[in-house]
């Protein structure tokens, strides 16, 4: 079943929560640092507040990404970091992806 | 292998976008100027106190800057806290310009020891390649291609210098012609850099996302 399952729809096995390329460059983003906080996200990725949001609450509700609320003075200071799982759900979609694009017919 | 590039370079871009606001321009800038203003109290003050006067003002611009980063542009460019690799490169490049600025001082101490016999090329050629060789590894360590360019620039200020003084007759060696040039043209290039990232970036009202 699974195997057919397979056959009709390679990319069955991709983690959908990654593969949209907001949330992917995300974690791309939380891949290679510590952390990052809101607004140093929002500039690197062009997305408005609503749309950061959005899919910042799928990551965090997936479990891939933890907010560390902090301050820095008065103002508010969140960081943002990945979690273990997230940072080996984004490992094994890399070598999903990678398997499907290296199984295609040259 | 390309993923792993690709992710590199992304780690680079961040840090990069996170560094270049023009501070650093600054800076350097008015580190330069720190070979050129003591040069006129040196008949009143000699040659030790004409620059100790002017470090606490150094310091004093040191610190402004740090606190205009962290109030001003921080909470409009973004907060980010580096990865292993970038903090350990970052540590990496402290000790070595610590050893350089330690090799910089033996070799200044022995240069002011035998002022007398030893040329004012030869003193200069030390003074120039102690330049090149701190600026083109911060340039590095730093990911910071510009500081190769200040690398060349400043390190070619103490022999052009020497050559003005002695071909025609410039002050102090020809240092506050050169290094009060450079001096200029980096804290404009520091201060033009800041302000177009000040006008990318509009003030943040509040954490909206808090």
């Amino acid at each position: 079943m699974s195997e057919d399952k397979k056959i009709e729809n390679p990319l069955a096995d991709i983690d959908q929560i990654i593969h949209a390329p907001a949330r992917l460059r995300i974690l791309m983003m939380l891949y290679v640092v510590e952390s990052l906080d809101y607004v140093f996200l929002k500039n690197q990725t062009g997305l408005s507040w609503g749309n950061l949001s959005t899919h910042l609450g799928k990551l965090e509700d997936a479990g891939y990404i933890t907010v560390i609320k902090g301050y820095q003075g008065k103002k508010p200071q969140s960081q943002i970091q990945l979690t273990n799982s997230g940072r080996n759900a984004f490992k094994s979609y890399k070598n999903t992806l990678q398997q499907i694009l290296d199984d295609l017919p040259e | 292998m390309t993923e792993k590039m690709s992710l590199k370079e992304l780690e680079r871009n961040m840090y990069r976008n996170s560094i270049q606001d023009g501070i650093l321009d600054i800076q350097i800038g008015c580190m330069l100027l720190m070979f050129v203003l003591p040069l006129y109290l040196n008949d009143s003050l000699g040659d030790f106190w004409s620059s100790m006067v002017f470090l606490p003002l150094w310091f004093l611009v040191l610190f402004g800057l740090r606190v205009y980063r962290k109030k001003i542009i921080q909470p409009r460019i973004g907060n980010i806290q580096y990865g292993a690799f970038r903090k350990k490169r970052l540590k990496r490049m402290n000790i070595i310009i610590l050893v350089i600025n330690a090799i910089a001082l033996i070799l200044g101490i022995l240069s002011f020891l035998q002022f007398k016999n030893v040329s004012g090329w030869v003193i200069s050629a030390r003074f120039s390649i102690i330049l090149l060789i701190g600026f083109s590894l911060a340039g590095y360590m730093l990911d910071f291609p510009r500081l190769y360019l200040y690398g060349i620039l400043i390190s070619a200020a103490p022999i052009t210098g020497e050559y003005l003084y002695q071909n025609f007759g410039f002050s102090h060696h020809g240092f506050p012609a050169t290094f009060g040039f450079l001096s200029g043209v980096l804290i404009i290039t520091g201060l033009i850099i800041l302000v177009r990232l000040l006008q990318k970036h509009p003030p943040q009202d509040k954490e909206v996302l808090a």
